[in-house]
């Protein structure tokens, strides 16, 4: 196929206009994390498993109660996470940490939604039935869910749970921060307030974290010099500082940047102004015009 | 006839009297009652001294476990109850804790700021409502306690260190939540039960009461056994 003057400046051409059509700017990505959120500490060091933060959450939301709500023991055997009838729960975890005895002391760590600043889930939600609230509560709104669950695929944290059971209205279920409280002023969520050992820390997420930087300074070689949460995927509201590594306690390790932003780019980089679509059926339609030119009419002569 | 009202009279008397007499109460538990509803000015302010210096200060002062005025206290307070009540005050032995520990600052560990302040204050100066954003390094006043005695019950390998070991449950009022007709027979009563306290009933069928063997680490001559009882090797006694 040899290509005419004419027709390789009529594909540059329309190659060219679509480039330009791209503005520049779309190509980098700008955090949508809101400005002054609120934030929750939880200081593993300090809890003690005594699981009322679980039965708070279940009652300020009107969740089934959880499972023996007063046993320490057995419910600990098997690591849970939060499903369709419980936001949070708390794991044990045996780290090879051993006490005076040498007797293995245990570490216990809640798992509830992250409420991350710039959350996966809420940039994966095809119908924008999850949004980030100005409070940092990543809510959901279940009049506008599909169920796709590509929720529970994007989350770094594996955290948002479906109710497969209901086959009408199934929903996902996660952590909602309290946002009905905590919208309110002086409210704090169900969990934290309950927390006998203060194992939890609520407030502005600035504060929070400064407090949590502070609990480091002040005590060497207590903590892991790490404030888990603080930047991991861009940050989260809810943060955590321990004593033992935080794989240790099912805390995954992961990048600084935030999950939506590779995603982000990619998509919006390609589609913006439906460039790329336009760019490659404009590229095809010149290559078809020019094959039908030079082929077609020979061809048409023998009777098709 | 005189004999008759003689001993009406003598009821009525001895009825009023009844109804007048007061009930006798503890004089220092209604003091430790009166105590816990108090709610003092917050300190903002402390010294931030090592507890070396608080104990050598302490010493300067001459304050001792003699100086223990206060035999207990409730550990309660209003500061608590307005975010929540499940469970009921903890009667804390303040003399007793004093006269074990031999060693104030284990508990009095920071002072006020103020030089005119006492040298020793009460828990529910300083810590206060929790999460105030004035002080957000300061813990509230039931994490201050919980803290406090459950890491020197765990060091001291001494004390509960479980919710119940130190509180009573606040039982809900049974009242409004059970619900039987008139007259009610023993099986409708057993199952209004069973509607809440369900995982209780579940435990009870794993219990000797229940399979009538099981364990018997106290009968003599069935130290060993796992599975001695009425339902396996025992037989009545009475």
């Amino acid at each position: 196929m040899q290509l005419s003057r004419r027709s390789f400046f009529k594909i540059m051409g329309a190659a060219g206009a679509s480039v330009t059509a791209l503005p520049p700017s779309a190509n980098a990505w700008k955090s949508k994390a809101p400005p002054d959120p609120y934030g929750c500490l939880v200081d593993l060091t300090r809890c003690v498993g005594c699981r009322k933060c679980e039965e708070a959450c279940a009652e300020v939301n009107g969740l089934p109660t959880p499972e023996r709500p007063n046993c320490q023991c057995i419910v600990f055997d098997k690591k849970r996470r939060p499903d369709d009838k419980a936001y949070t729960v708390v794991n044990r975890y045996f780290t090879g940490k051993l006490d005076q005895f040498d007797k293995p002391l245990p570490t216990y760590a809640k798992v509830q939604c992250m409420h991350c600043q710039d959350p996966a889930c809420v940039s994966a939600c095809i119908v924008g039935a999850l949004t980030k609230d100005e409070t940092g509560a990543v809510r959901y709104d279940a009049t506008k869910c599909i169920g796709c669950r590509y929720c529970m695929v994007a989350c770094p944290f594996e955290i948002p749970a479906y109710e497969y059971h209901d086959p009408i209205t199934p929903r996902v279920i996660k952590c909602s921060f309290c946002y009905d409280r905590i919208s309110k002023k002086g409210g704090l969520p169900g969990c934290a307030t309950i927390c006998p050992t203060e194992a939890l820390t609520f407030g502005k997420r600035e504060t929070i974290v400064k407090v949590a930087q502070k609990r480091l300074e002040e005590n060497p070689g207590k903590y892991i010099d790490h404030v888990y949460g603080e930047k991991e995927v861009g940050g989260t509201s809810w943060l955590y500082i321990s004593s033992v590594p935080f794989e240790k306690v099912n805390l995954p390790v992961l990048s600084d940047k935030p999950s939506p932003k590779l995603s982000e780019t990619i998509q919006h980089s390609l589609f913006s102004y439906l460039w790329s679509p336009l760019a490659l059926f404009g590229v095809l339609g010149a290559l078809m015009y020019k094959s039908n030119k030079n082929q077609g009419e020979p061809e048409n002569k023998g009777g098709y | 006839m005189i004999k008759k009202i003689i001993v009406f009279a003598g009821l009525i008397l001895l009825t009023a009297a009844l109804c007048t007499a007061e009930i006798w109460k503890a004089p220092d538990q209604e003091k430790a009652k009166e105590r816990a509803k108090e709610v003092v000015p917050f300190i903002k302010e402390y010294k931030d001294d090592c507890q070396i210096t608080r104990r050598m200060s302490l010493i300067d002062a001459g304050i001792s476990i003699k100086n223990v005025q206060d035999v207990y206290f409730l550990l309660d307070s209003p500061v608590i109850k307005k975010r929540e009540d499940h469970y009921e005050p903890v009667r804390f032995a303040h003399k007793r804790h004093a006269a074990l520990t031999k060693d104030c600052t284990k508990c009095h560990h920071f002072r006020p700021k103020d030089e005119n302040a006492l040298e020793t204050t009460r828990c529910s100066a300083c810590h206060q409502d929790s999460f105030n954003p004035d002080h957000p390094e300061r813990i509230g006043l039931k994490a201050a306690y919980h803290q406090q005695c459950m890491k020197c019950h765990q060091e001291e390998a001494k004390g509960p260190v479980d919710c119940k070991g130190c509180h009573l449950r606040n039982v809900p009022d049974h009242k409004n939540l059970v619900k039987l007709p008139d007259n009610a027979d023993p099986f409708q009563v057993t199952a209004e039960c069973l509607r809440c306290h369900d995982t209780q009933a579940e435990d009870m069928l794993k219990t000797a009461h229940w399979l009538w063997k099981g364990p018997s680490p106290y009968t003599t001559g069935h130290r060993k056994d796992i599975m001695h009882g009425k339902g396996t090797t025992a037989l009545n006694n009475y």
